[in-house]
């Protein structure tokens, strides 16, 4: 979405406004929300789950649900699109963890091929996702196996083992990447007062 | 998990925005989340530092029948169309609908859609019935509307499981979806988008339909459950 800071704070200040009248109920501005957020919500789901189907589903379920909690936005004190991402990511992940039940055994060749032919990497979509929020620097500063299994799990949904699989090192080796990427994003993060 | 280090408890909601937290630890940490409140605010700082950054995601349109589906399920529970506060009070009385003609249960059920004194400017109106002949839902619009709304005039049973769709049945050619309908059970109101006003997009069509279908609507966009109600379209002008 907008990247440029002014256009930024007033899609902000429209997405509230939508939200606000949402939660007294208005569905003309419940349309208008959609129209403004789902192609970016879709994307995010269509990314974690890899079939439309359960996007369109996902996507479905947390519309029906901000229709009915948006009030409960008000006491979240987010950005508005962060609130709505995170519905969309949580449903996303607990969709993941149904299938995790599901399906226990996975090719590793076919899962590698999947991750890797659809269109932008994790890591290039990480490095723009950086370029448009000024924490280009915090992302960049850290260790290239950091960042590449950082921006796997946030893109894609990979789980510790799954990263494991893909990355081809052992699970205590990838587990202390994130969580010390993640350390050194957020230390690096406070220093330039990125967090809102 | 123990909640007594706060770094601990940082890294954990880390994880948990991050997604790595998975499987039973992630429903543990969710629920202990809601009775903490300093867990909660260390969650909306990490979604503040990593979900911005999804933002870099080339935004794809989902497919119409998404929100179809959404207004579907929304419309009717707020407070655009409504059901009257009293609803419980009609129920008993609306039991006994059955056996009162049909041509009285137009008047009366849209007595109760149109309560204002104003005159029509032009309704269409379909009284959906079962195998019994018994009318159980009303559909009506303005014809100029690009809504539909249906209301049960009879209660309507539905497992929790199971979804109603409503589908406009042309004289040629297959059904089209309308939409999730599912609202109006057991006395409820739903509302559904038309592809354009109702004049226009109900133009062909002799009859609507509504048929018992998996949760979420039919998998293969054609009716798959059996047909419960139908009723043909009617035109007040």
């Amino acid at each position: 979405m907008a990247s440029d800071p002014a256009k930024q704070l007033e899609r902000n200040a429209r997405l509230m406004e939508l939200l606000a009248r949402t939660a007294l109920k208005d569905q003309q501005a419940f349309a208008e929300l959609y129209r403004a957020a789902s192609p970016h919500l879709f994307a995010v789901a269509l990314r974690i789950l890899r079939e439309a189907s359960a996007a369109e589903e996902v996507l479905q379920e947390s519309f029906v649900n901000v229709w009915h909690h948006a009030a409960s936005y008000v006491a979240a004190k987010s950005q508005p699109l962060t609130w709505l991402t995170s519905i969309v990511r949580n449903r996303c992940l607990d969709q993941l963890r149904r299938r995790e039940v599901e399906t226990i055994t996975m090719d590793d060749e076919e899962e590698g091929v999947t991750i890797a032919d659809q269109g932008p990497t994790a890591l290039e979509l990480l490095l723009a996702g950086a370029d448009a929020h000024a924490v280009k620097a915090c992302i960049e500063a850290l260790e290239p196996a950091q960042k590449q299994a950082i921006a796997l799990a946030f893109f894609q949904g990979l789980s510790h083992s799954e990263l494991a699989r893909h990355m081809r090192e052992p699970l205590g080796t990838v587990k202390s990447w994130v969580r010390r990427g993640l350390e050194r994003l957020r230390s690096c993060l406070d220093r330039v007062g990125v967090t809102r | 998990m123990n909640l007594g280090d706060p770094q601990r408890n940082d890294a954990l909601a880390a994880a948990y925005v991050l997604g790595t937290l998975r499987g039973r630890a992630r429903a543990r940490f969710e629920r202990l989340m809601r009775g903490n409140r300093g867990l909660g605010d260390a969650v909306r700082a990490w979604e503040e530092r990593l979900l911005p950054l999804a933002e870099s995601l080339p935004p794809v349109t989902p497919p119409a029948r998404v929100w179809t589906a959404i207004l579907g399920r929304t419309a009717g529970t707020g407070a655009v169309p409504g059901r009257p506060a009293s609803s419980g009070a009609h129920v008993g009385w609306w039991r006994g609908l059955a056996l009162v003609s049909l041509a009285a249960a137009f008047a009366l059920a849209l007595a109760l859609l149109k309560p204002a004194p104003e005159l029509p400017q032009g309704t269409l109106v379909v009284v959906l019935a079962g195998e019994d002949a018994k009318p159980k839902l009303l559909a009506s619009s303005d014809r100029s509307s690009r809504y539909l709304t249906i209301a049960a005039i009879a209660p309507i049973a539905l497992e929790s499981d199971r979804a109603l769709e409503l589908w406009m049945l042309p004289d040629h050619g297959n059904p089209r979806s309308l939409g999730l309908v599912s609202a109006v059970a057991p006395t409820g109101i739903a509302r559904v988008a038309l592809p354009d006003n109702a004049e226009r997009a109900l133009k062909d069509i002799p009859a609507l339909a509504v048929s018992l279908e998996p949760s979420g609507g039919s998998p293969t966009g054609l009716p798959t459950g059996p047909v419960l109600y139908s009723g043909a379209v009617k035109r007040l002008y």
